[in-house]
């Protein structure tokens, strides 16, 4: 299904960030999907759009690989939710995963912020 | 292993999420009844995450295999007739390729089944020294050569040695009752040079070799067939040519040999001994084919020492051989060539068989080629009709949102499950064909399917699987969506392009049915033709069989004494009208040729070139019992025998070519007296050029092994006096089986059974190809009517007459079959020129058979259309126009 376009000025999330801001979401405890998701627009102070069926994917997929694991628990609301917290593995991951995204994120803004095209004589 | 989540608990915790969500938005100020549809909202499509969540992790091309599987599986099943037709065409079709390649494969590729059979070469010779006597005068050397090629040398780790006991079989005894076997003599490295497993007992070493050990070894099939597999036979005692032997080894399963075409029953160790001279014969001068180096007549085999290439080998064996050649034979004459050894791979068939059966086996892949083909463009046709009908499902399918590539996933699952049921059927077809085909060919060794065959079977299965998967699938997407919001099937039907399609098809199948039908009409006229080949005696009525009995010295006056009192004793026999012997069996390939001195004179043209002679040692009334015509003088009597005066009889294209316009009688011929001349008639082969010949009284010669006697027996089945012949002879000799009895006409046509074998296939192939192409066009005109009845039904509503009608449709077939044969006649023409060598009697563009091929493509193309086009002249118009 082609998603709707939005007419906000939220940005739609870079293939694969998604999986760091779960796992960083993730540094601060178990949290339930929904909790996730939140968290994730509130941090970003509502720049980021979450979309939720790719948030649960996603959140599927980092179990399968072991590095967040889910239990089903009782929610502060008193609702059942599904848990999701952080494995030593997901720890590891998300500091090389964090490293590598400042390292790009550095690289990206020194190029987009340098002073000016510069002509070069050919 | 993880445990798959559930897509309920999936569902279950997007529940949640909308709760958790609606909560959250409840305390931000949201309406409470208009919190959870808000809640839903931000979430976007929930059934698009489940289904999401469904696909992934999952083997979702799997899961949508099984699915389309299930789906072909149900349309095959709704439409029976269509799925038998579809499977039971394709089955014809690679069966018969299978079956073809498979004898192919063994015939021209297969190695031989030992260790490493890269490494293994048959050893070969330029030709043989002046003055020797040979087998093969390139596959066969003397024992002198053996023994001195046999040291380690640095070219070959292993040379085995293989003499064969006779030109057919010979006669063993195993408890009371001779029979016949097919034994080779070998080396004492045999198995183990070839690394051919012993199955049970030990095989053979040097020392069996040296001592002429009497011992033996059982082929798996021999050991099977006449042991039951009985392992309590390594022990006993078999009686070989009257010798006893104790069977000490069983060979593994699937290896029959080293003799092209036969298989070998059991193996012993190379003997020296008169009754196991080579093929039987008597010593020449005194001696055996041990001591004679001018009796090249064993067959060589080597492995090639690790690390040497066959080039290397040669260049070291040759001088030792060129050495070896000449032992016993003096100085080279004058001008003559050395002879130059080299090494050819180490086949089941050989090259003169692979040569011999190489152009048919390709002209007959050919042929299965063509066949194949029409299987296939029928079986398009025949898709391309039936998905016509099923035009409103796919058009459905791509409404409601199915890609392209869906549908063809769809019909390729589909085709391929046609492909895989014909396959598996077409598999037990070519097992079952290699066998009868075996059977024809008079072929021992094994033809079965093997491994690659099977990759070439597979091979074949997918070509045909992609091309019935593709092929129909532009007529399932030409619809289009919009299709089935129509209504009238008239309407949707109209597809140009389409039927254009089927037409070239159609045309296409009956040029190739023109190709095939010329190839098998010119086979079978040559295949009558050497029916009837005057044989010039009368064969029919003769019953032949020959003898080797191990009582009998092979030594004249002994053998005629024996031989003189066997005839009388079945002269006894009720039927029984005449009697004969000879040294070489009539229609047995097998002939005596040399050059001859005529009147002491050297036999040559008036061109000086020496005339090839062929020769038959016979007794009293050989010509009156195969009832050859006597033209001139008498033949042999008991009385030349002892008579000790030396008498020939020659043929009369002896006659005609030594003393034309004159009396031969009374002439010599190697110093012998001709006494009369008889009419040419066969000898080798049914379909051999007439030879000069000259006969001599066996009684006269220095005695045969094996002689072959022939008798002319009233009644319907000649064949029935055999067990009383049986008994004549054991009471001569009780080791004495009859070796290959049979009719002289039965011994004959085994020489044209490769042209029997592979007119019969022709034959085979082109009624194939009818049938095939009599449905296929059947069905294509029977499709085509249906979709016209309505326009036939308003032709016929303003007036067109039934017979209009019918023509209309029987025109379709005749112009398509026009055209067919307009292609298809410069094809066949070609065919016939490729054919030309394998013909006989026939010109390769003999008139009657392409006129007989054209009769027969049109007979097929009007009975085809006859049906369809009756059925579309039975049309009630009224009934036509209100089914619109």
């Amino acid at each position: 299904m082609p998603t709707q376009p939005t007419n906000d000025d939220r940005i739609a999330l870079l293939q694969g960030t998604l999986d760091l801001l779960i796992l960083r979401t993730l540094v601060f405890g178990p949290c339930h999907g929904q909790g996730v998701a939140r968290s994730i627009q509130r941090q970003s102070e509502e720049v980021l759009f979450v979309d939720h069926g790719s948030l649960y994917l996603a959140l599927q997929r980092l179990e399968d690989k072991k590095w967040i694991r889910a239990r089903w628990g009782t929610s502060d609301n008193n609702r059942r939710a599904r848990f999701y917290e952080l494995t030593p593995k997901g720890r590891a991951q998300l500091d090389e995963k964090t490293s590598q995204w400042n390292r790009l994120t550095e690289a990206m803004g020194r190029i987009l912020n340098a002073a000016g095209p510069q002509n070069e004589e050919v | 292993m993880f445990r798959r989540r559930s897509e309920d608990d999936f569902a279950e915790e997007i529940r949640s999420h909308l709760e958790h969500e609606a909560d959250d938005l409840r305390q931000e100020g949201v309406s409470p009844d208009e919190a959870p549809f808000q809640a839903r909202r931000t979430f976007g499509n929930v059934r698009a995450a489940q289904e999401s969540f469904y696909v992934r992790g999952r083997w979702s091309w799997l899961d949508r295999l099984l699915r389309d599987l299930r789906f072909g599986l149900r349309s095959m099943r709704q439409s029976p007739g269509f799925t038998l037709t579809a499977v039971l065409t394709l089955a014809l079709g690679i069966g018969a390729n299978t079956a073809v390649f498979s004898v192919m494969n063994a015939v021209l590729l297969q190695s031989l089944p030992v260790a490493d059979p890269q490494r293994v070469v048959y050893l070969e010779t330029s030709g043989t020294p002046n003055g020797t006597g040979t087998i093969d005068s390139t596959e066969t050397f003397s024992y002198a050569v053996y023994t001195a090629l046999r040291p380690p040398n640095g070219a070959l780790s292993d040379l085995m040695a293989v003499g064969l006991l006779s030109g057919d079989k010979i006669g063993i005894r195993i408890g009371n009752i001779p029979e016949q076997a097919e034994a080779d003599m070998v080396s004492g490295n045999f198995f183990s040079g070839l690394g051919v497993r012993i199955l049970r007992g030990r095989g053979f070493n040097a020392q069996d070799e040296s001592t002429g050990a009497s011992v033996l070894v059982l082929s798996y099939d021999y050991w099977s067939s006449r042991f039951g597999r009985d392992p309590g036979v390594i022990g006993s005692t078999i009686e070989v040519k009257g010798v006893p032997f104790t069977v000490t080894g069983i060979a593994a399963q699937g290896f029959e040999g080293v003799e092209p075409t036969h298989s070998t029953d059991f193996w012993i160790p190379l003997q020296n001994r008169p009754e196991f001279n080579v093929l039987g014969n008597p010593p020449e001068k005194g001696k055996l084919y041990q001591a004679d180096p001018t009796w090249w007549c064993l067959r060589l085999i080597g492995r090639l020492a690790p690390g040497v290439s066959r080039s290397q080998a040669i260049a070291r064996l040759q001088p030792i051989f060129a050495h070896a050649a000449r032992i016993g034979l003096g100085n080279p004459m004058p001008g003559e060539r050395p002879v130059v050894l080299s090494l050819s791979d180490a086949r089941i068939f050989t090259a003169d068989y692979a040569d011999m059966y190489s152009k048919p086996l390709h002209m007959l892949m050919a042929m299965v080629g063509l066949v194949l083909l029409i299987a296939l463009t029928n079986l398009i046709m025949l898709l391309m009709a039936r998905n016509a009908t099923r035009q409103r499902e796919f058009s459905l399918r791509l409404a409601l949102g199915a890609r392209p590539a869906e549908l063809l996933r769809q019909l390729l699952t589909e085709s391929v499950l046609l492909a895989l049921l014909g396959g598996a059927l077409a598999w037990v077809f070519a097992v079952l064909a290699t066998r009868i085909l075996a059977r024809w060919a008079l072929i021992e060794s094994s033809l079965a399917p093997d491994r690659t065959v099977l990759l070439f079977t597979c091979g074949i299965l997918a070509l045909s699987a992609l091309v019935l998967g593709i092929a129909p699938f532009r007529t399932a997407i030409s619809g289009g969506a919009e299709l089935a919001l129509k209504t009238s099937a008239a309407t949707a039907w109209t597809d140009h392009g389409k039927s254009r399609l089927s037409k070239a098809i159609v045309a296409l199948q009956m040029a190739l049915c023109i190709v095939l039908l010329v190839g098998a009409g010119l086979l079978t006229r040559t295949l009558l033709n050497l029916r009837n080949i005057n044989l010039g005696m009368n064969a029919a009525g003769v019953v032949v069989f020959s003898l080797n009995p191990p009582s009998v010295p092979h030594t004249q006056p002994q053998l005629s004494r024996f031989y003189d009192a066997l005839e009388a004793r079945l002269r006894a026999l009720p039927g029984v009208e005449s009697t004969a012997v000879s040294s070489t069996r009539l229609g047995s390939f097998w002939s005596n040729n040399s050059d001859v001195m005529v009147d002491g004179k050297h036999g040559e043209t008036p061109g000086g070139k020496t005339i090839l002679v062929r020769m038959n040692d016979i007794g009293p009334n050989f010509f009156h019992t195969l009832q050859v015509p006597i033209l001139l003088g008498r033949e042999f009597d008991a009385a030349d025998g002892a008579s000790g005066h030396h008498v020939a009889i020659v043929s009369q294209l002896f006659a005609d070519t030594f003393f034309p316009h004159q009396n031969p009688l009374g002439h010599q011929v190697n110093g012998f007296t001709i006494i009369g001349v008889v009419a040419n008639h066969k000898y080798r082969s049914m379909n051999e050029d007439p030879i000069p010949m000259v006969w001599w009284d066996y009684a006269q010669g220095p005695g045969e092994g094996e002689m072959t006697v022939e008798m002319r027996v009233r009644g319907a089945d000649p064949l029935s006096i055999l067990p009383s012949v049986q008994k004549v002879v054991a009471q001569l000799d009780p080791n004495a089986p009859l070796i290959q009895p049979m009719l002289q006409l039965e011994q004959f046509e085994t020489t044209i059974s490769q042209q029997l074998l592979f007119a019969r296939l022709a034959e085979f192939f082109g009624l194939l190809a009818v049938v095939l192409i009599a449905t296929g066009l059947y069905g294509t005109l029977s499709y085509r009517v249906n979709r016209r009845t309505a326009e036939i039904g308003v032709r016929m509503a303003i007036g067109a007459r039934r017979g209009q009608v019918l023509w209309m449709i029987l025109r379709d077939s005749l112009i398509l079959t026009a055209i067919g044969v307009v292609l298809g006649l410069p094809l066949a023409f070609l065919t016939g020129r490729a054919l030309a060598t394998s013909l006989y009697g026939v010109h390769p563009l003999d008139p009657l058979t392409y006129l007989l091929s054209i009769v027969g493509v049109a007979v097929v193309a009007l009975a085809a259309g006859a049906l369809p086009a009756l059925r579309a002249a039975s049309i009630d118009p009224l009934q036509a126009l209100r089914a619109e």
